[in-house]
């Protein structure tokens, strides 16, 4: 039905935390690297919170300008992982 | 000029609904996914049903309430995606805040619309013209929850108009109805283009030679009262036509329950009641979370054969803990016919009343039980919901997850606590 590769892996993550500007640019995963590969993010499609127990992940929904990347962030154990890839259907 | 006693007073209620909101919220996320026919449902398997859709997958035939395969011998290319609440909650929330930022009345109808009231609003806000503050909230909607979302906006006198000005021009539309537009507005319609008047009141409607909106407008109070409606809802429609809000009451909570679509139909025993167990912990719940008892308990379910099975019963004492709901809702449902396999349970609670819990009880197995309750409740808020829960019901939990609720929202954040 639809291409999501779920992936479930920690990477490492480049991000932004802007003082000012734009709501939605304030926090920004700038790139990534998965599998020695480095992800370049374009856009921020989502960003949005949601508790597991205790703990407050973030899920960041990204864009390369092809694919689409799940990423959480977990608050309490400050670490990034990449939950799934979704290839672009064009 | 014919008079037809319209409201004149300044429309000051605005009602904003999201456009297609879970696949737009779907497409805001996976840019991949803009400009693309994506369905929404709540379980991805094969023969699921559609919850939502895209503009672009409407546009090409497909239907909210479609089966998978049926959509898509209209739009080969449509894209399935599973639910994700946990992200319509969150645009749902930046909503909320946004509208509450312009008047503290703000009454969200469902997850994706809402209706401002602007009556006695500070004189900043009630200074503006209402069309300036709905283009602000269309780019508020944009700058805070992403550039792909869109709403509809209705500025009406009363949340009716309102609300059918906001379908007036869909997607990303705003329009006013008021005493001035109003007749020339209800010449364009259907009867079922008007919000709560469908297939059945419509032929009732007809029944009393009654076709288009402008003459249900002309019709009597009394004929709608006695023979249309036939009770008082028809003098509601009356004044709802013209203007005047009708629909800003509170009304009682009758029932509260929970329903479920099985995972495959079966007649085994023990899978069946540990679903229904799961049921009884999240009806317990909101039992709790309204500070409400209950006296009565029903149980139905739907077999595979079509047949359907209901059994309700009063108790003369009162319950609110899962252990009791469990124990009534077991024993009706126990007197199903056990041999058929069964595709859909539910329970309700009814009979509702404010809860006694704050008093003592004279027993001390009841004191003790509901000592348990409150301890199970204070770790399950602090950890996450159904962290303790009944072993029984420990297989229902993972079968069951949260889904998006249609309609009112009350349970919402409740539930999603996980």
């Amino acid at each position: 039905m639809n291409d999501i590769e779920l992936i479930n892996t920690r990477v490492e993550v480049v991000v932004i935390y802007r003082a000012n500007g734009e709501i939605l640019k304030q926090t920004w995963p700038l790139k990534m690297k998965y599998q020695g590969r480095i992800v370049n993010f374009t856009e921020l499609g989502l960003r949005h919170p949601t508790i597991q127990g205790k703990r407050m992940i973030h899920v960041f929904d990204m864009s390369d300008g092809t694919d689409d990347y799940r990423l959480e962030f977990d608050a309490e154990h400050l670490t990034w992982a990449l939950k799934a890839i979704s290839s672009g259907q064009k | 000029m014919k008079y037809y006693g319209l409201n004149s007073e300044p429309a000051n209620i605005m009602h904003i609904d999201l456009n297609s909101c879970f696949a737009t919220i779907e497409q805001q996320a996976h840019p991949s996914l803009r400009g693309q026919a994506v369905g929404i449902t709540n379980r991805l398997v094969p023969h699921c049903c559609l919850i939502t859709c895209s503009y672009e997958a409407k546009a090409l035939g497909v239907r909210v309430g479609m089966r998978y395969e049926e959509a898509r011998l209209l739009a080969p290319k449509l894209i399935m995606l599973e639910s994700d609440p946990a992200k319509y909650h969150f645009v749902y929330t930046k909503l909320i805040h946004i509208m509450q930022s312009y008047s503290p009345k703000v009454k969200m109808k469902s997850i994706d619309e809402g209706v401002i009231d602007f009556h006695g609003v500070r004189p900043s806000i009630e200074s503006r013209d209402m069309e300036d503050i709905g283009l602000e909230i269309k780019q508020r909607i944009r700058a805070e929850i992403g550039s792909w979302m869109k709403c509809n906006i209705g500025i009406a006198p009363n949340q009716f108009l309102a609300k059918l000005a906001a379908g007036l021009h869909k997607p990303d539309g705003m329009d006013r109805i008021d005493a001035n537009n109003l007749i020339e507005v209800l010449q364009t319609l259907k009867l079922t283009d008007l919000p709560g008047i469908a297939e059945h009141y419509e032929a009732r409607l007809n029944a009393n030679q009654i076709y288009t909106p402008l003459q249900f407008l002309e019709a009597d109070k009394h004929l709608l009262h006695q023979r249309v409606f036939r009770s008082i809802s028809g003098e509601y429609w009356y004044d709802r036509l013209r203007g005047y809000e009708v629909d800003d009451v509170k009304t009682k909570k009758g029932i509260v329950g929970r329903q479920f679509v099985l995972d495959g139909q079966t007649n085994n025993q023990a899978k069946l009641l540990c679903r229904m167990q799961y049921l009884c912990q999240t009806t317990g719940l909101k039992l709790r979370n309204l500070s409400l008892d209950a006296r009565g308990v029903a149980v139905w379910c739907d077999f595979a054969n079509g047949e359907h099975f209901f059994k309700r019963q009063i108790h003369k004492v009162s319950f609110y803990t899962d252990k009791d709901i469990f124990e009534r809702v077991i024993y009706l449902f126990n007197q199903r016919p056990q041999q058929l396999s069964v595709v859909r349970i539910g329970l309700f609670c009814y009979n509702l009343s404010p809860s006694k819990r704050n008093q003592l009880a004279l027993l001390e197995s009841f004191q003790k039980s509901e000592n348990l309750t409150l301890a199970i409740d204070e770790v399950n808020q602090r950890h996450g919901n159904f962290t303790i829960i009944y072993a029984a019901a420990a297989e229902g939990k993972l079968a069951i997850k949260q889904k998006v609720p249609f309609g009112s929202t009350e349970y919402f954040d409740l539930l999603l606590r996980s």
